[in-house]
């Protein structure tokens, strides 16, 4: 089994993980990572994907992890995101709703402004991301 | 002195102001204990954000980011964060007067958050950039993120050179004090002993460049957070003491109708005995 190492994770809504984990994988806005215990100090800033968590005890944890940033220094894990959402809290019924709308809306693109359009496509991207986590 | 029965009207309409007055000061102390939470909740959050931005700036001097670059500061960008609702003591022209103090002589804009926000710089004629946040209330990190967007993208077009924050700064519960915080161009902090090599991917810029919003929609949040508990704990102050009031009020008019009704009756028997001996004579 891999060491384990100190992670904290915090969003604005108050710390949703503090304790040890064997490996976390998020996606960074450069592609996807896999931190590990002993990993060099690291910086980067979140996309938006599925993240996995993996702890010494227990069953991996699937999460919905949107913007934000991971830092690695002195082997102290820290992953702020904007929003993270842990597979068993996600509604994949109302995901699969959002992503039907947001289809929906796309489909007659032309007679959308562009903000209109980036914020259906956003949505479109939450709802991708949010049905494939709840889909693991 | 007045009529038994004015007294007795005026203690009726004292009691049922102090009724209402204590009940609002209940409400804002559950909701002060909520917004407190919320502060609490936030600010590892917070603190994270800022501590990572302060390194990689400080870590490398070569890059310059856009964020960072300090121009003359020819327009500023205030956002304000006031209430929805008046009966908040001082909370909200306390605010107003620190702005006015602030952005004397400057030309500036402002993105007013709350509707006594947007009603006091309507009323003035004062450069609105979005009047999509009219009910701090309402207001969620989303919202934040969306303000973010906007301040930052201004900035960055060079529409204006300096972006500020105004919000109330909850000290404790008695006293809370509006504060005005710069969050662009950004000003690392100092960093204490030696520096740590820090791997940035794809890029130190990039990845500074991606966070900076993050950090401001961080701050706008936790400011709001922190005007929020503000609120309501200048709301609670300010009830309690109206419900002292009243009760001292209630005290002494109680103290004027009895004053009154002993009057009355003096006055009654002095009558009866004056008719009597009338009667006798």
């Amino acid at each position: 089994m891999p060491t384990p190492f100190h992670l904290q994770i915090a969003t604005p809504d108050g710390s949703i993980f503090d304790g040890q984990a064997t490996r976390i994988i998020v996606r960074t806005i450069d592609g996807d990572v896999c931190i590990m215990a002993g990993h060099t100090n690291y910086c980067s800033a979140l996309g938006m994907g599925t993240a996995k968590l993996e702890v010494p005890e227990g069953e991996d944890r699937y999460a919905a992890c949107m913007g934000g940033m991971i830092s690695v220094i002195g082997g102290e894990t820290r992953l702020v995101a904007t929003t993270w959402e842990w597979k068993e809290d996600i509604d994949a019924d109302r995901a699969h709703s959002a992503r039907e709308r947001a289809e929906e809306r796309l489909k007659n693109r032309e007679h959308l402004s562009d903000k209109e359009i980036m914020l259906a496509e956003a949505k479109l991207k939450r709802a991708l991301i949010r049905s494939d986590v709840a889909g693991r | 002195m007045a009529s038994m029965k004015s007294i007795k009207l005026r203690i009726k309409s004292v009691q049922s102001t102090m009724q209402i007055t204590r009940a609002m000061k209940l409400v804002a102390s559950s909701r002060l204990r909520r917004a407190q939470q919320r502060v609490e909740e936030s600010r590892p959050y917070h603190e994270v954000l800022a501590a990572t931005l302060n390194d990689i700036a400080n870590s490398n001097l070569e890059f310059d980011s856009v964020y960072l670059k300090k121009r003359d500061i020819k327009k500023t960008l205030y956002i304000v964060f006031a209430g929805d609702r008046g009966l908040a003591g001082g909370y909200n022209s306390n605010m107003f007067r620190m702005i006015e103090a602030e952005t004397k002589g400057k030309e500036c804009a402002f993105l007013p958050v709350g509707k006594k926000a947007m009603e006091y710089f309507r009323k003035r004629n004062r450069e609105i950039i979005s009047d999509a946040f009219p009910l701090v209330g309402e207001i969620s990190v989303s919202d934040c993120f969306e303000m973010a967007r906007i301040v930052c993208k201004g900035f960055a077009d060079g529409d204006f050179d300096e972006i500020c924050v105004a919000g109330t700064y909850f000290k404790s519960i008695l006293s809370q004090v509006p504060q005005c915080t710069r969050l662009l161009p950004f000003t690392p902090g100092e960093v204490e002993g030696g520096r740590e090599v820090i791997t940035y991917e794809p890029g130190s810029e990039e990845t500074f460049n991606a966070i900076i919003p993050e950090y401001i929609a961080g701050i706008i949040f936790s400011t709001m957070c922190e005007s929020a508990a503000s609120e309501q704990g200048a709301r609670r102050m300010a009830m309690e003491n109206a419900t002292n009031n009243a009760s001292d009020m209630i005290d002494s008019l109680s103290l004027y109708y009895n004053r009154a009704r002993q009057a009355a009756i003096t006055q009654e028997i002095t009558e009866i005995v004056g008719g009597a001996a009338g009667g006798e004579e």
